[in-house]
């Protein structure tokens, strides 16, 4: 059920025909632009005004903004599905028009918009015979990926019958079928649960691992925070913030100590010692797991220990969410 | 069935016309493309010019144009044209398009019911049927599933995972074609068996004997029930078996058909109806005309209104920029009887190894009458065939007579050997020796014998039947014209289908095939306009007349300033649309071979190759036009 992301790293390097660029720039917008205009030409909305990027080689890269930010539109730009009204994109140092960039591009869309009369398999052999590879290559990249998307099972169904989430799966798969050196994702984890969301993460964190480079697109906060390296953060088509996660979200003037087995005593000191050096105590407290963490940790146990769960009355002792948040404390 | 001029020619003649070239097919082919080339540039130059301004607009265009040639076509790949065009295919299949073809065969089931057993040809009836209705639910079917297919795709953007692979727009449109031409195959095959079967099986029928009565002579006459609303006579001769317990015989024609009937010992045995379904060869001569007093002359005598209906079809360019101008049309020459008037076929090709036949020449004649006088009502009018060496006049046979059968084919032999003259003497000539030329020419006169009664011929009136090929076989050639009309609306469904929205991407491709059909009818329009002969005008002339409720053929009664505008604004929409009516596919030209098959001749094997070829230009050009228009939209838009 899970995605295995060890699966990927056997994988041939088919793709691999031209290396990647020497300045280890990816994607690079130049002054990047777009205006929608009507039928008539007439101007409707600026959905991106003078977008300058990089995206080097091997970085998660997020777009992060609200809905009609112009995230998707930066997506659609680099992708070629949409043609700048002003400005430049390059792709490995090509034009986003260019088709021949596909060869070494993975693409996820935000909806998996796939043929739904065609099975699994089906799908991927559609896809995969768009790209250079042989039969046999073609034949065990799909098995390879239906594994790692955990669809082993539904491989002759066709996509009409599948879950929203089983779709994004086929969609994972179709994208990574050329085994390619940039992904974009749009909106990678909708439609997906938390189970197959912090898959999804784990897998991108894997590509990245494998030397690939990935630009994702998001307004789920804590999924950017999670993988991305680098955030580029939109508003109203116009860039806002840039920079690497861990200093654009490094409070500098508050320090965080994380310690366990500490008496009361031990830390009423501590708060002393403090006050001693001029500093202010915010709060000393226990921390709280997420939630996205306590999902997780019943999840793994259960299919540890499979049958119903004890689930005790609120206020009383609940061993189980006891146990799993000391775990995630640990 | 009467051929129109330019159903003689070959493919050669057609596709080049030498003698006069402005009226070939590859002209205007090539004058098509151009214009359709120029006119793309412009446009593109101008969408262009508004979006980037003049000169960037310039780069643009030949930016474009240097994609194709330097990276789009030979960077296409035949292995994603076929994995696009089997995405396709198992679209229309998974959509259940097969459905189409289940209720074809369920009307089959009831066709029998509607097609008049009654009728004097029934097997016209049957093949133009079932030809007929398969060619248009064809056709219908192409048009939907080639237009939405696209269309649907961006709507769904299902697009945007095929179009960030190293997928070219040249494999998208021709994936596109190829996958819906596969998918109508799939559909006309089971139709066109189908097809075949009900012709078939739908003429089949059996008499049984109701009257015999010996002849004294060992032969019999008899009468067969009247079954199918026919009934049939037939006369029984021995075969020459050992103990003459066997006697074998064949009815007379009814309804198209006969059958042979045997009989053995106290039994009847009455075989299945022959003849019906047919597929003649013609092998076709040149027609000339002799007058009253024996001098050549090149039409023979108009009687009057003798032009048939004909269409300038074929007639290219020329017609276009107005060097010919009238529609290209078969006329009926007559022949006065009782004088030395004739009408001569010189045929070419009469060898024994084509016609190895020893009754004869099979020849058949078409030929229509004109009475002055009553005369004999009841035998109909009489004329004559002889034979004459083309090089040699002198050696002539003797005339065979006939009886003229109006609106029918009537069959003929010319005989191997016949009595005829030779310079003073009179002997028996060989046809093959003495009056075929050792390059094989024959020439055959037609005479009309009856006083002050004419005799009318035309090219396709009477020819030689050196073989006869297989119903099966040219049912299928009828078949193959329909798949490759259904091509040519799948080529332009799919070619609208880039650029526009599904339902209007079918209503242009309507459009498209309707203009047509309705070619010839503009190409009139604009005949009387050039001639300035008064018959309804143009488009605006013809709503005011409605209006004003005037006949047609007056002058329109307006002022001279409004009559001069209508007019003038007229000629511009007449002439655009002669324009676009030239650039179409000549759909009816192909619908008509069904005609062929109908009448029980084979259809032409360079009639099949025009129409090919003409069909290959239109995809080429569609493929062309679809390419630019994917290539140059936003996807995402």
């Amino acid at each position: 059920m899970a995605i295995d992301s060890s699966v990927t790293s056997v994988l041939p390097d088919t793709a691999k025909s031209t290396a990647p660029p020497a300045s280890g720039v990816v994607i690079e917008t130049r002054n990047l632009s777009k205006v929608y205009r009507d039928f008539w030409g007439r101007r409707k909305v600026a959905a991106l005004k003078s977008l300058d990027i990089e995206v080097r080689q091997g970085e998660i890269f997020g777009l992060l903004g609200p809905n009609g930010s112009g995230k998707s539109t930066t997506i659609k730009l680099i992708l070629g599905l949409l043609f700048p009204t002003s400005g430049r994109v390059l792709v490995f140092d090509q034009d986003a028009t260019e088709t021949r960039k596909n060869e070494r591009i993975g693409y996820l869309p935000e909806e998996s918009y796939l043929y739904k009369f065609l099975t699994t398999d089906e799908t991927l052999d559609f896809y995969g015979r768009l790209f250079d590879l042989s039969t046999e290559d073609r034949k065990r990249r799909i098995d390879e990926l239906v594994e790692m998307v955990g669809l082993q099972g539904a491989r002759h169904r066709q996509l009409k019958e599948y879950s929203k989430g089983m779709t994004r799966r086929v969609g994972l798969a179709q994208a990574l079928i050329n085994n390619p050196d940039l992904i974009l994702l749009d909106e990678p984890t909708t439609g997906l649960d938390p189970i197959g969301s912090r898959d999804m993460k784990d897998l991108i964190l894997s590509l990245r691992d494998q030397g690939k480079t990935v630009l994702l697109c998001s307004h789920q906060l804590s999924d950017v925070q999670d993988v991305c390296d680098r955030v580029a953060i939109l508003h109203q088509g116009e860039l806002k913030e840039l920079g690497r996660v861990s200093e654009l979200l490094k409070v500098q003037d508050v320090t965080e100590v994380h310690a366990r087995g500490l008496s009361e005593a031990a830390k009423q000191e501590i708060a002393e010692v403090i006050r001693r050096h001029g500093g202010q105590v915010e709060s000393i407290d226990n921390p709280t797991t997420t939630m996205e963490e306590l999902f997780l940790n019943i999840v793994r146990e259960s299919e540890r220990r499979p049958g119903a769960r004890r689930v005790a009355s609120e206020g009383g002792n609940a061993t189980g969410a006891a146990a799993a948040n000391a775990e995630a404390g640990r | 069935m009467t051929l129109q001029p330019d159903d003689f020619w070959s493919f050669s003649e057609w596709l080049l016309r030498p003698e006069s070239f402005l009226e070939s097919a590859l002209l205007q082919g090539v004058v098509l493309l151009a214009f359709a080339t120029l006119v793309g540039l412009l446009v593109a130059y101008l969408v262009s010019a508004v979006r980037y301004g003049p000169s960037e607009g310039f780069y643009a265009v030949a930016r474009g144009v240097r994609d194709l040639f330097r990276d789009d076509l030979p960077g296409t790949s035949p292995r994603r044209i076929f994995a696009l065009a089997r995405l396709a295919y198992k679209e229309a299949i998974r959509r259940k398009v097969l459905v189409v073809v289940a209720l074809f065969l369920v009307g089959l089931l009831f066709a029998g019911w509607y097609l008049d057993p009654r009728s004097s040809d029934p097997a016209r009836l049957y093949i133009s049927f079932v030809l007929t209705s398969t060619n248009y639910l064809i056709l219908l079917l192409a048009l939907f599933i080639s237009a939405f297919s696209l269309p649907a795709d961006i709507k769904n953007r299902t697009i945007y995972t095929i179009v960030t692979k190293p997928v070219r727009a040249t494999e998208i449109v021709l994936g596109r074609m190829l996958g819906f031409v596969g998918v109508g195959t799939l559909m006309l095959v089971p139709m066109g068996l189908a097809s075949y079967f009900f012709v078939v099986r739908g003429l089949r029928h059996t008499h049984e004997v109701v009257d015999i009565k010996e002849l004294g002579d060992g032969r019999f006459s008899g009468k067969l029930s009247y079954d199918q609303f026919h009934e049939h006579t037939f006369t029984l001769e021995a075969t020459g078996d050992t103990d003459g317990s066997v006697l074998e015989g064949v009815t007379d024609y009814v309804r198209g058909h006969r059958h042979i009937v045997r009989k053995v010992g106290d039994r009847y045995v009455i075989g299945e109806p022959t003849g019906a379904l047919r597929a003649r060869v013609p092998s076709y001569g040149e027609l000339s005309f002799t007058d009253r007093s024996g001098n050549l002359d090149v039409k023979g005598i108009d009687i009057g209104a003798e032009k048939g209906r004909g269409d300038y079809g074929s007639a290219g360019i020329a017609r276009l920029v107005g060097v010919s101008r009238e529609a290209r049309r078969m006329e009926f020459g007559y022949v006065e009887g009782g004088t030395l008037g004739s009408a001569i076929y010189g045929f070419k090709d009469v060898t024994p190894q084509r016609y190895p036949d020893a009754d004869g020449i099979p020849m058949e004649m078409a030929l229509r009458a004109f009475r002055t006088i009553k005369g004999n009502i009841v035998s109909g009018l009489s004329g004559s065939i002889t034979m004459r060496n083309p090089d040699n006049p002198k050696i002539e046979s003797t005339p065979i007579n006939f009886v003229v059968q109006e609106y029918d084919v009537s069959e003929e032999r010319l005989p191997r050997q016949i009595e005829g003259t030779d310079g003073d003497q009179i002997r028996t000539l060989d046809l093959f020796q003495d009056l075929v030329t050792p390059d094989g020419r024959l020439d055959v006169i037609i005479r009309c014998i009856d006083r002050q009664q004419y005799l009318g011929a035309t090219s396709s009136s009477v020819y030689l039947r050196p073989a006869e090929s297989s119903f099966a076989w040219n049912l299928f050639k009828s078949y193959f014209s329909i798949w490759l009309q259904m091509v040519m609306v799948i080529a332009f469904g799919v070619m609208f289908s880039t650029f526009l929205s599904g339902p209007v991407a079918m209503v242009a491709t309507f459009v498209c095939v309707l203009l047509g059909f309705t070619a010839e009818r503009i190409y009139d329009i604009r005949y009387y306009l050039d001639k300035g002969e008064a018959m309804g005008g143009g488009p605006i002339e013809s709503l005011v007349r409605l209006v004003r409720q005037d006949s047609m053929t007056t002058d329109l009664d307006v002022d001279a300033i409004a009559a001069k505008l209508i007019k003038g604004v007229d000629s511009v929409l007449v002439y655009t649309l002669d324009v676009i009516a030239t650039s179409l596919p000549n759909l009816p030209k192909m619908l008509s071979t069904a005609e062929y098959a109908a009448s029980g001749f084979d259809i032409f094997g360079s009639l099949l190759a025009r129409h090919a070829v003409a069909t290959a230009g239109y995809v080429i050009a569609a493929f062309l036009i679809g390419y630019f228009f994917l290539k140059t939209r936003e996807i995402a838009a």
